[in-house]
């Protein structure tokens, strides 16, 4: 009893706050709900079929989810380690550079949009003026579908690549020195140690940071509502922002909740073949 | 006195029909989208008097943002906290008519012989009547004006807007050849920018309708979609051949502000006339240009509502009567152009705002007199919504301006 009166704070919190909400969200998508009106009728798995079997725009959406993950993770991972390495060690300067590459992320979202959608003008701004002094006519980054979700992945990867940098800093700094020494007395080369001791070291953390990042980028919401609101041509239209739209521009709540649930399924999936794939390679 | 012996005659009917309404403190909360200083001083001044002759009540006015209003707005509705008056914009109020959250306001205005609902002409009241309910009522009929950059123009050694305009010769054709050479895009100064800069993006309508109205074309009439008409696509190839073959508009992805002095013309609405206090430069306002079909004048508008969900109905159509009567509106048109016939037809509304000159707000009242309102529907979200895409194709170098127009239509078929 007295155990559950300890719990009870946490437990309450967590049922008011997050498992009630999910449930009830299982429970608006079997609904045709119109916020407006305030009118819910039930449907069953309607709003389900419609979303995977008729809905034109579903899939398109659910593609460009996928491209701004498969677009953000490797290229976020890959720099944060970059960045991790160059910076883990004692050395003039470093902790310097560490917070020049995190704070972008302590840096307000609005403020970040507002400032890249200045940087990317399409002749005026100073990312091609930049690339005119060395003869390439940049593009119109963020009006031209092509170039739009590069450039909302690219944004995206710097503002939050100093986050991942910390955690690879912190995991590499807990890498026992004595494991390289060894190496280095072996003979083994740079690329070596790295390769067959450093990275499976930081495998675990790898995981958490590949998890993390997959299910942040398949969230993505702020930064598309603030820079391209999905355009142009729909072009970087990503599933949050289609739920958002969904509820809050045509007040079709129900249908909103049943493409979360499809969201949720989507992350689940993707994070238990992550893990899944993590644990064969471990094994 | 007749305007106050009105307002206490609607008090006390609000009493009358819910005891104890008036005899409490109330609080009013109005939802606008405007956060100018100089339109929220006039709207607390009308208040205030609204406040004196109800002892007791207070208004107060929430700003919320105009790119987040109508989802502010909704949201407050649908969590059962709706403000008792809102400002409704025209491209929203079929939807919230059909939803049935807007109270029906009209026994009570046209009970009231003083307040003289027939004052409001009939066509600036259409989108808000629905059989003999009254919905709304609008508090600004604007309509959208070519400001101009008069110091530019002057120094190009160009005939004015208002000049032309005079001789009968402002045409679309005649902007175009304006603004290229008024355009130095290089050092970042453009001949035109489309409304509030927003003319790529949430503000579609706003740039593509007064060249389409003036070329005899409409987004949509009778459930039929109007944008593949050969006056339709006429009028959007000239506005794109504006932004692309003459580098005369600023572009797509570009950020140059008219009322900062980077662009020599602009189409907006008299409100805005507020920004350009401390502009450096001399400005005037024309009207908007013709086309093959003549003058085709495009407003933009918004009514006060009282929501249907609302705890105190009954005074907020008192309030709103006392916001709409002729006097208010008289003292709101130096903002927001008025739909009572009298006081548009009075000198007090050429005269009302001390920037514009008597001479430009006659073409402002003409304009009211002839002008359409902007199109609306009961499914404006998913038009809109699904337009928008398609409509970005509209704005690269090399966009087929009728196959861009035809993707238009077959995606908003359905909505229609």
């Amino acid at each position: 009893m007295e155990a559950w009166l300890f719990l009870s704070p946490t437990v309450i919190g967590f049922t008011i706050f997050f498992l009630g909400p999910l449930i009830a969200v299982f429970g608006y998508s079997l609904t045709e709900w119109n916020l407006l009106t305030q009118r819910a009728t039930w449907v069953g798995l309607e709003n389900y079929a419609d979303a995977l079997g008729q809905n034109p725009d579903f899939w398109p959406v659910l593609r460009n989810s996928l491209i701004f993950a498969v677009g953000l993770v490797p290229m976020n991972m890959a720099l944060a380690l970059g960045l991790a390495l160059s910076l883990s060690r004692p050395a003039f300067g470093n902790v310097f550079f560490r917070v020049v590459f995190f704070a972008p992320v302590v840096t307000s979202a609005v403020a970040w949009a507002i400032v890249w959608k200045f940087l990317l003008q399409g002749e005026a701004g100073a990312v091609n003026q930049t690339l005119a002094v060395i003869g390439i006519d940049g593009p119109n980054w963020l009006r031209e579908p092509d170039w739009a979700m590069f450039a909302v992945i690219f944004t995206r990867v710097i503002k939050m690549v100093g986050l991942n940098m910390i955690l690879y800093i912190a995991a590499l700094q807990s890498v026992p020195r004595d494991y390289e020494a060894a190496a280095v007395l072996e003979g083994a080369s740079r690329l070596q140690i790295f390769r067959w001791i450093i990275w499976p070291l930081l495998a675990p953390t790898t995981l958490v940071i590949m998890v993390v990042t997959t299910i942040g980028s398949l969230k993505i919401f702020d930064h598309i509502f603030l820079m391209t609101r999905g355009g142009p041509e729909n072009g970087t239209l990503v599933l949050a922002f289609y739920i958002y739209q969904q509820a809050f521009e045509f007040f079709n709540v129900g249908y909103a909740a049943a493409l979360a649930v499809i969201m949720f399924v989507v992350i689940l999936a993707l994070t238990l073949l992550q893990v899944a794939l993590r644990n064969r390679n471990a094994s | 006195m007749q305007h106050s012996k009105r307002l206490a005659a609607l008090t006390l009917s609000a009493a009358f029909m819910a005891p104890g309404l008036a005899a409490e403190a109330q609080e009013l909360r109005v939802t606008v989208w405007t956060g100018s200083d100089a339109h929220l001083a006039m709207l607390n001044g009308i208040a205030d008097g609204f406040e004196a002759e109800n002892p007791g009540t207070t208004v107060t006015f929430e700003t919320i943002p105009f790119s987040e209003y109508t989802r502010g707005l909704t949201l407050q509705l649908a969590g059962g906290n709706p403000p008792d008056v809102g400002w409704l914009l025209e491209s929203d109020a079929p939807t919230f008519v059909s939803a049935g959250v807007l109270a029906d306001i009209g026994p009570a205005l046209r009970g009231d012989a003083d307040y003289n609902y027939g004052d409001f002409a009939e066509p600036a009241m259409g989108l808000w009547v629905d059989g003999d309910a009254v919905y709304g009522v609008p508090f600004s009929t604007s309509p959208f004006m070519i400001f101009y950059n008069a110091t530019a123009f002057e120094e190009a050694g160009l005939p004015t807007p208002v000049g032309l305009a005079e001789e009968g010769n402002w045409t679309w054709e005649a902007l175009r050849s304006s603004a290229a050479a008024l355009s130095d895009g290089a050092n970042g100064f453009w001949g035109f920018e489309g409304k509030d800069g927003q003319g790529y993006d949430s503000r579609i309508l706003h740039a593509m309708m007064p060249p389409i109205r003036a070329y005899g074309g409409d987004a949509w009439t009778d459930g039929q979609c109007g944008f593949t008409s050969s006056e339709a696509i006429a009028a959007m190839e000239l506005y794109h051949a504006m932004i692309f073959d003459d580098g005369s508009v600023v572009p797509p992805g570009e950020i140059g502000d008219f009322f900062a002095g980077d662009a020599a013309m602009t189409i907006n609405q008299i409100s805005r006339v507020t920004r350009l206090a401390d502009a450096g430069f001399e400005w005037g306002i024309a009207p908007l240009p013709t086309g093959p079909d003549g003058q085709a004048d495009v407003i933009g508008q918004a009514a006060l509502v009282v929501f249907e969900q609302g705890e105190h109905k009954d005074l907020a159509t008192a309030l709103i009567a006392h916001m709409t009567s002729a006097e208010s509106v008289a003292i709101m048109a130096e903002f927001f152009p008025p739909a009572r016939s009298s006081v548009l037809a009075s000198d007090a509304f050429i005269q009302s705002n001390p920037a514009i000159s008597p001479a430009q707000m006659a073409m402002v009242k003409d304009a009211i007199e002839n002008g359409v309102v902007l199109p609306a529907h009961e499914n404006y979200p998913q038009i809109f919504a699904a337009m928008s895409p398609r409509v970005d194709a509209l704005w690269q170098a090399d966009a087929d301006v009728g196959a861009v127009m035809a993707s238009v239509c077959e995606a908003i078929a359905g909505d229609l």
